[in-house]
């Protein structure tokens, strides 16, 4: 993977508003024809450091360079070879689809076949609609369609499925990867770890302005070097059990009262952990297993859950 | 250019889209003007109803009659019973009563000599003494002339009477312009306000600001838009003022298109501005709406500029919509030209390249 041409170059990104470090000296490099996903909570600076990318905000220090072009510099350029959707981006209601997608069209010297956007992204029965009129799902697909109007190389999508349905979530997925197969760079951001499991490449873990992992789902989740989660709850609230003690055990992570045990061996420290439990007289419930997910990476290096507000 | 063209458009369709918002800022106008036009077009004008009494049916009495109807001021009514006149003039029908009691030819034409004057008995209405008076005046004149014919006398001194070009106007036609006027600053200023502080709050401006559109580009495209809604808005205004109450545009179309122009500009630079000081949507209007409503009143939309307190002239003076209502009156109403309206092109000019510095600076996307 390494051998790929990169296509984007973070350089040392910095943003302050205030006293208050938003972005704090971030650097990574995107290849062509990948999906990468910024990941984090809200608040952890994803969304202002793409929005310094596509040049919606100025880094205070630092800068990119965007399919060859510096961000600081020749923003108007970077512009021509991107496609941006924002969050929460309302479009003119009044407008149609199909008008809204020519207006926007003739906003750059290059475009694409109007009509077979329209139909990649869905939208053939809408063509004529009053975009008020559209669903959540539909927007989206609509305010995609509008990135990719003058045929960018690289996509940025910014939290693309929040708040859609899980049926409208997928048709969005599997447009996302139709864009991968056409050789499109996509960065995107989420918080949803499934989302970035199915689509990305490489993921890029941000926490509080910083970087704190990049490398492939599956790299990261074999980084936690255990591969299975025990979750559990103890009926009467005691905290003063020593999990640590349970043999296996690699790590402990708790969020409100639910225990989750980190091990490379299963079952042992199930055993163990239910020995223990009949030892002290605690009653174990909704003891489950699983394996380790991009979840329980993030809460491993964080110590918080991505989506916990 | 195709940027331009297609932003333009799109503007144009999401006006013509806005039915609610379209039918209502024509609405006010056009209400306000059937409204005001129908209570009070005739208030401003003296029409004066005179009825004459012919008891004496003589060849004087005849010469009396004649000189009264030549008169312009006048509109003269021939009564036939003096006490049928005489409640016409107290229900305000007519405004005097003139009567010629039998015996006056007979009396001119004997020798004047050493006769006390021929007492003509004149009707006024006391409770409508500000009128009465005009007319008394009038006829006094003409009473006078006869007196003087009949002595042939030859005056020392005459006035030389220049007659100022005064045209037959009503209030109707004071209050067309002003509404023009009025619409031209409430479309624009609070229109603009409103929407781009709108836009740039839903994120609208953001997402453009992240293609490659030039914003001179997307301001264009607004002002254009606007000029056009504008202009029809202005013609429709103008075409009811025309076949409900016989407006005219005396002047060229061309000095009258050009300040519609200049106060759309004019009054969207100040619309510009005001988005950029409004943090939220919801502010645009109340600001819009503090520097609009003095404006109406003071800007010499309804009433006319004079009629304000003396203290008040100098703010009054500066107004631009002051400065645009007068334009286009004196543009509708005397048909001033383009060159004569030099002063208020001028002031109109400098709130447009002013305020349009000042909104450069204060514009933000977001």
């Amino acid at each position: 993977m390494g051998s790929q041409e990169e296509i984007i170059q973070v350089i040392n990104l910095v943003k302050t508003y205030g006293n208050f470090t938003a972005v704090k000296g971030v650097e990574f490099q995107v290849h062509k024809g990948e999906v990468f996903g910024l990941l984090g909570p809200n608040g952890a600076g994803k969304t202002t450091t793409l929005e310094m990318l596509v040049g919606l905000r100025k880094p205070d220090q630092g800068t990119a360079i965007v399919g060859g072009f510096d961000i600081t510099k020749e923003l108007k350029k970077v512009k021509e070879v991107i496609g941006v959707q924002l969050q929460s981006t309302s479009l003119f209601e009044l407008l149609s689809v199909e008008e809204i997608l020519h207006l926007y069209a003739s906003f750059y010297p290059n475009q694409v076949s109007i009509p077979t956007l329209i139909e990649e992204m869905l939208l053939g029965d809408k063509r004529k609609s009053r975009i008020k009129s559209l669903s959540g799902g539909q927007k989206q697909r609509l305010a995609i369609a509008l990135a990719l109007v003058h045929d960018p190389w690289i996509i940025f999508l910014d939290e693309p499925t929040t708040g859609l349905d899980p049926q409208a979530r997928r048709t969005l997925w599997d447009i996302i990867l139709l864009l991968k197969k056409k050789g499109k760079t996509i960065v995107l951001t989420t918080h949803y770890m499934d989302e970035a499991h199915v689509l990305c490449d490489r993921i890029a873990i941000m926490n509080q302005g910083e970087l704190i992992a990049l490398d492939t789902p599956s790299q990261l989740v074999k980084n936690l070097q255990s591969d299975s989660a025990v979750e559990f709850r103890f009926e009467n609230e005691s905290s003063e059990v020593e999990l640590h003690e349970i043999e296996g055990v690699t790590k402990v992570g708790n969020q409100k009262d639910v225990f989750v045990l980190y091990t490379d061996d299963l079952q042992l420290t199930l055993t163990s952990l239910i020995e223990m439990a009949s030892d002290q007289q605690l009653k174990l419930t909704d003891l489950q297993t699983r394996t380790a997910t991009l979840e329980d990476v993030f809460l491993h290096m964080t110590g918080r859950r991505l989506r916990e507000g | 250019m195709r940027a331009y063209w297609q932003l333009t458009l799109s503007q144009l369709r999401i006006f013509l889209r806005n039915r609610q918002v379209l039918f209502w800022t024509l609405a006010f106008p056009l209400f306000l003007m059937v409204i005001m036009g129908s209570f009070l077009g005739n208030g401003n004008g003296i029409s004066l109803t005179i009825g004459v009494v012919d008891q004496d049916q003589s060849f004087q009495s005849k010469i009396l009659i004649t000189s009264l109807i030549d008169n312009k001021a006048l509109t003269v009514q021939i009564e036939k019973s003096e006490n049928k006149a005489l409640n016409k003039l107290k229900k305000d029908d007519l405004q005097l009563v003139v009567v010629i009691p039998k015996g006056y030819d007979a009396s001119l034409n004997s020798p004047p000599a050493k006769s006390a004057p021929y007492l003509l008995p004149v009707y006024f209405n006391e409770t409508n003494i500000a009128v009465s008076q005009v007319g008394l005046q009038v006829v006094t004149n003409i009473v006078d002339g006869i007196s003087k014919d009949m002595l042939d006398y030859h005056p020392v001194v005459v006035m030389d009477m220049k007659g100022v070009e005064t045209l037959n106007l009503k209030y109707i036609d004071f209050l067309v312009p002003g509404i023009v006027a009025m619409m031209i600053m409430s479309n624009n200023m609070n229109g603009v306000a409103g929407q781009i502080a709108a836009w740039r709050e839903r994120g609208i401006l953001r997402r453009m600001q992240g293609t490659t559109l030039k914003a001179s580009t997307f301001i264009a495209a607004q002002i254009t838009a606007r000029l056009v809604l504008n202009g029809l808005q202005a013609l429709i205004v103008l075409g009811v003022g025309h076949l409900i109450f016989g407006v005219e545009v005396r002047g060229s179309w061309f000095t009258l298109i050009s300040f519609v122009i200049l106060g759309t500009l004019a009054f969207m630079a100040i619309g510009f501005i005001i988005a950029g000081i409004a943090k939220t949507p919801e502010s645009a209007g109340p600001i819009a709406g503090f520097l609009s409503f003095p404006m109406l009143f003071l800007g010499g939309v309804f009433f006319p500029i004079k009629n304000m307190p003396e203290f008040l002239q100098p703010i009054v003076q500066i107004l631009p919509i002051a400065h645009l209502s007068h334009a286009l009156r004196e543009t509708m109403n005397v048909g001033a030209s383009f060159m004569s309206l030099g002063t208020e092109a001028l002031i109109l000019g400098g709130w447009l390249v002013g305020a349009f510095i000042i909104a450069s600076y204060v514009f933000k996307w977001e």
